[in-house]
């Protein structure tokens, strides 16, 4: 009789996981919430040590699979900080994506960073994002490096000039205290197709004229790639996609960037 | 919330009170068999909708809904959808009381708001840049129902749950090797709802 009990109420907990209004409902009652500004209290707790190591990757999309693989291959790599998870986070734009991606991402044994994606912002996509992990522009600064995490998908607002924010970005690499290097995190590259033409030259500039930019860090392109831009010395880091089991190790060591690309 | 649930009520009383009235001049074809209201099943986090009964032996039903998630439930959403299923197997458990224990359908929702659509624009995109419709979701539905005869006026009422899984979810199961990690119970969604007949 017991049993037949525990079995009834455990049918009673399995239905309501299953109850769904709509696959672009923008929320269930399970959904975290503001996971970037946890996330970011959580790594700022971290005593101060010489160097800063931490994973860019991106376009986890619906390779589920995949994703949580990584998250094996960078539980087991010693002394990261943090992981940038550099946008499409999903595929559709939908809900359960989301809350599969970041199930997956919440057994790293560091916290991560969830940037948007193109593909973030389809359907009710930006709406989810906001509300789970939080604004689309925002930074932190980690043992004196400030990383400005930013929207560049400029082909889903069908380049108005508002994306990537030019204002929001001046102000977040203007000299500032506490502050002694730069690196900038967004999804798509500014020599995408999908990043808008008439503010590439600006963007570029921004990102370059700050007092001490160590890099630029993307995804989107699903092919490691890197640039120098206006022949300066800062290096545009376009990481492998999740989809093909590929990301990028960094480590900022005494105001040096070094990176190492790890297929797994 | 409750204004909500009131203008529900309301409308699935006027639909009853509409097949009532036609029902009293002539029986035609258009007029729906039964009203039902549902919650949940990824059609809205409250439906209304009429249905028909098919074939001779009724044992096929076409339903159309309109369905809505109010912005504390994670909309607010809009969303037409149109019901097929069969029902295979029927069980009398007496002369008022039959169930059908597993009725295989398919379902069509179509999300109304601004935000999505049958397609992405041409001019901003190029062909082909994503490739599904954002408003329009195919799904696979398994149902279950207990109909409880009632009398002349109101002929029965029948209470079901339908499981269903949509197109995006399966591409998203069969993807890759993501079977080793997303389960079929992960992509298989519930929602319940009566039906009275008339």
């Amino acid at each position: 009789m017991k049993s037949i009990f525990g079995l009834i109420i455990l049918l009673f907990f399995t239905a309501c996981e299953m109850v769904e209004y709509s696959p672009n409902q923008v929320f269930d009652k399970d959904t975290p919430r503001d996971l970037n500004a946890k996330h970011i209290n959580q790594l700022l707790q971290n005593p101060a040590d010489d160097t800063i190591r931490f994973v860019l990757a991106g376009d986890s999309q619906r390779a589920y699979k995949n994703a949580s693989d990584l998250v094996n291959v960078v539980n087991n790599i010693k002394g990261v900080d943090f992981v940038l998870l550099a946008g499409d986070i999903s595929d559709f734009g939908l809900l359960n994506e989301m809350e599969w991606v970041d199930e997956i991402f919440s057994r790293l044994n560091v916290p991560y960073i969830g940037v948007i994606g193109n593909h973030d912002m389809v359907a009710n996509g930006e709406q989810i994002y906001k509300r789970m992990y939080g604004p689309l522009d925002f930074s932190f600064t980690y043992h004196g490096v400030k990383f400005v995490c930013h929207n560049t998908n400029s082909r889903e607002v069908n380049f108005s000039g508002n994306v990537p924010d030019m204002e929001w970005l001046k102000q977040e690499f203007s000299p500032s205290a506490g502050v002694n290097a730069y690196v900038a995190v967004a999804h798509v590259p500014p020599f995408s197709i999908d990043f808008d033409k008439s503010l590439e030259a600006e963007y570029i500039n921004v990102i370059n004229s700050a007092p001490n930019t160590l890099a630029a860090l993307y995804a989107h392109n699903h092919k490691e790639d890197v640039r120098y831009p206006n022949e300066q010395s800062v290096p545009y880091l376009v990481t492998q996609a999740i989809v093909r089991r590929q990301f990028l190790l960094l480590e900022i060591v005494s105001g040096k960037l070094k990176y190492e690309s790890i297929p797994y | 919330m409750k204004a909500f649930l009131i203008k529900y009520i309301s409308l699935f009383v006027c639909l009853i009170g509409f097949r009532a009235t036609v029902e009293a001049q002539e029986r035609s074809v258009l007029i729906p068999d039964y009203a039902l209201v549902q919650h949940a099943g990824s059609i809205g986090y409250l439906s209304l909708g009429a249905g028909y009964e098919l074939f001779d032996d009724a044992r096929g039903s076409l339903e159309l809904t309109y369905g809505h998630v109010p912005e504390v439930k994670g909309g607010p959403l809009n969303i037409v959808s149109a019901k097929f299923a069969y029902r295979p197997v029927e069980l009398r458990v007496n002369n008022t009381i039959t169930a059908y224990p597993a009725n295989p359908g398919i379902f069509l929702s179509y999300h109304l708001d601004k935000q999505f659509g049958l397609g992405f624009d041409r001019e901003q995109y190029g062909r082909g840049y994503y490739g599904w419709p954002t408003a329009l979701r195919g799904h696979l539905s398994l149902s279950n129902e207990v109909a409880i005869k009632t009398g002349e006026k109101l002929k029965s009422v029948t209470i079901y749950s339908e499981f269903n899984v949509n197109d995006l979810y399966l591409v998203s199961l069969f993807y890759k090797n993501n079977k080793q990690w997303l389960s079929p119970f992960d992509i298989i969604k519930l929602g319940f709802g009566v039906k009275v007949g008339f």
